[in-house]
């Protein structure tokens, strides 16, 4: 198939995904990532330590009761299938390892600012470019200056890492 | 009213069309910030806008006509600190949420790194939670403005419309005329930057000290047109 053998304009990818998103925004609501790593991490963390330990903690046990009836959850383990057949059909589907130290030092940093920044904000950068903003809500206004804002800050700092 | 089966069905058809989408465009939304800034490489930027502006328009075309699911949220500063935590460490890790789950479908064990110590940064910082006190949710979070728990409130294009008697997709259409400013803007920057690399009879300097060859490598793919991209998350 010819899809598979050439890259897609990001423009293009990105429009059809917006109004796939206004029919999701009609079923269920607005194209979101976060929601779901949050439930995906309850239910990870549940299986590790058990229900009854889980339900202990507050947050667990109010907010995000682990469970995988939430909708949110598809969307990520949906992206990841995508990627996978996608990949696999392009034959660009191959195992990437970091090589240096350096890499998976930052990786894990990263990985651990992001999870605490969707957990205190309850927003992750998705819902804040394509489900806030444009349901015009002022929090969302307020996430893009800060994503922003952090994203300069990282920059520079990586920037600084890069050329040392 | 869809069951719960159909609407973990429908998000995942809208997922697995989105990893598709994206693991054919290579768009990411670390590089749409980070390219933007370090290189004035606006690829991703340029798709994020458009898709801002295709969404404000049909969302609150939606939201005027009493149609769609828009997200009850207060607005509170948590969400200005949680996204500028966020926007550092997607640039360390190189990846988005989006762009996280899609690498690693495509076999990056670096994303799959990433997206496990999201999930304990998620848990770790879960056990500060409390349901009286900032950070918040639960009794700070009530719709109304609430000065402790450091939130204003609900607002937005609902609330406007409510509020104004306007209906909604009125301030939509300002609000995606505000963003186009923004592409056209961004479009005739990079007219100007193609200009300048037509006109130059040498070849382009590169923008870093030679003691950055990393940087240096990339300063010249882009002066050469290459595409932008980071050596990130091993590739």
């Amino acid at each position: 198939m010819d899809f598979f053998k050439k890259s897609l304009d990001p423009i293009v990818a990105l429009a059809i995904i917006a109004v796939f998103d206004i029919f999701l925004f009609q079923i269920v609501g607005a194209w979101t990532v976060g929601g779901g790593e949050t439930m995906i991490a309850g239910l990870f963390v549940k299986a590790l330590i058990g229900a009854k330990e889980m339900n202990r903690i507050p947050f667990w046990r109010m907010v995000f009761k682990p469970t995988w009836a939430y909708w949110k959850i598809y969307i990520s383990l949906g992206m990841g299938f995508g990627a996978l057949v996608s990949a696999i059909l392009s034959k660009e589907f191959y195992w990437r390892v970091p090589k240096h130290l350096s890499e998976w030092v930052m990786i894990t940093i990263g990985g651990l600012l992001m999870g605490i920044g969707i957990r205190l904000s309850f927003v992750c950068n998705v819902s804040t470019f394509l489900g806030l903003t444009p349901e015009m809500n002022l929090g969302g206004y307020l996430a893009v200056s800060g994503l922003v804002i952090g994203a300069w800050v990282g920059t520079w700092v990586y920037k600084k890492i890069l050329e040392a | 009213m869809i069951t719960v089966d159909g609407q973990c069905l429908a998000a995942f058809v809208f997922g697995t069309t989105v990893g598709v989408l994206v693991q054919r465009s290579r768009w990411c939304n670390t590089a749409a910030l980070r390219d933007a800034m370090l290189f004035k490489s606006y690829r991703n930027t340029k798709a994020l806008l458009v898709a801002m502006m295709i969404l404000t328009v049909g969302f609150t075309a939606m939201i005027s006509f009493g149609n769609g699911n828009p997200m009850r949220f207060d607005v509170g500063i948590n969400q200005f600190i949680g996204l500028f935590l966020f926007g550092i460490g997607m640039v360390f890790a190189g990846a988005c949420t989006v762009s996280s789950w899609v690498k690693t479908g495509e076999g990056n064990i670096g994303a799959l790194w990433a997206l496990l110590f999201l999930i304990v940064g998620l848990f770790l910082s879960s056990l500060m939670w409390s349901f009286t006190y900032w950070p918040l949710a639960g009794q700070t979070m009530t719709g109304r403005p609430n000065a402790a728990g450091l939130q204003f409130g609900w607002a937005d294009a609902l609330t406007l419309q409510r509020d104004t008697g306007v209906p909604a997709v009125v301030f939509g259409i300002i609000q995606a005329a505000a963003l186009y400013a923004l592409y056209r803007r961004i479009l005739k920057r990079e007219r100007a930057t193609q200009g300048e690399g037509k006109t130059a009879s040498a070849p382009a300097p590169t923008p870093v000290a030679p003691a950055a060859p990393a940087l240096a490598k990339i300063a010249t793919e882009q002066a050469l047109g290459a595409p932008a991209a980071l050596p990130t998350l091993g590739e």
